[in-house]
């Protein structure tokens, strides 16, 4: 799970074009959106569509469920890992 | 007309008001002067090259403006440059060229405005905002347009030349000009001056 999470910070980082930061930089359990975490915003929540998509091939059926998905890494990891 | 303060970053140094105040410790400038600064706005990681040397360069002139009366109201940005958001423009296209992805975090930068709209985010300033291309600084074309905004009723123009094109001549210039009925420089000469000591040091 830990391997998963350090490869998920990696692929946000570009996928997000977050050359600045380093997964160092990315707590596992900080959010993800708003000005406490990274400061993401609606625009980068379709990057992680994205993101799932094409690295996990994990498609988000129900938009409502994204906002807890895409909450932290730690989230985002334990939904990969109930998928497969 | 009168320049209350001004600021300018380039791969050198930050500068405000023509003293020195940082050196790049790195080779990513920008990312360097964030982090001397100890600024906390996480946005600044998703921003294109223009809005964070914006964002730096409007972060060093605020004390100059943090006690203005109805700032948020009556400041307008007037800000130019030659490139528009050629950096991140070439971004995008690779992202879908050759990535097969066209990045929606790269495509919401493919306008040089959008670093008018950051720092108006960033204060929840209200007032108008304009953004021009222009093969070169133009000092007097500034002038006219700061008179023109003056005319309208606004108390203070927040300008810039920002041309950031990940090149070692990349520069941000920022200044701050008031309204006032005392006009004891020529504006335009005034630009030219400051920018051309910036460039030399």
């Amino acid at each position: 799970m830990s391997e998963l999470k350090e490869q998920l910070k990696s692929q946000i980082i570009e996928q997000l074009n977050l050359e600045d930061l380093t997964p160092a930089d990315i707590k596992n359990d900080s959010p993800l959106f708003g000005d406490e975490g990274l400061g993401l915003d609606s625009i980068d929540a379709l990057e992680f569509i994205v993101l799932l998509d094409s690295f996990y091939g994990i498609k988000i059926e129900d938009p409502a469920a994204a906002r807890e998905i895409f909450h932290s890494v730690d989230s985002m990891a334990a939904f990969i890992e109930s998928k497969k | 007309m009168k320049i209350i303060s001004h600021s300018y970053i380039n791969p050198k140094g930050a500068f405000l008001n023509g003293q020195n105040v940082l050196i790049a410790t790195e080779e990513n400038y920008l990312k360097s002067y964030f982090s001397e600064l100890e600024i906390d706005y996480s946005k600044f990681y998703k921003m294109d090259l223009l809005s964070k040397a914006a964002f730096l360069g409007d972060y060093l002139l605020h004390n100059s403006y943090k006690d203005l009366l109805n700032v948020e109201n009556e400041l307008q940005f007037v800000f130019a440059n030659a490139s528009s958001s050629k950096e991140t423009d070439i971004r995008f296209i690779e992202s879908y060229e050759r990535k097969k992805n066209p990045s929606p975090s790269l495509f919401v930068y493919t306008l040089p405005n959008i670093l008018t709209g950051e720092l108006a985010i960033k204060h929840k300033w209200f007032g108008e905002n304009i953004f021009y291309i222009l093969t070169k600084f133009d000092s007097d074309f500034f002038n006219d347009q700061i008179a023109m905004s003056f005319l309208r009723g606004n108390e203070y123009c927040l300008c810039g030349w920002v041309e950031m094109t990940g090149s070692p001549e990349d520069e941000c210039f920022m200044f701050l000009v008031a309204k006032s009925e005392v006009v004891n420089e020529n504006l335009s000469n005034k630009l030219n001056e400051i920018l051309n000591n910036y460039r030399n040091e």
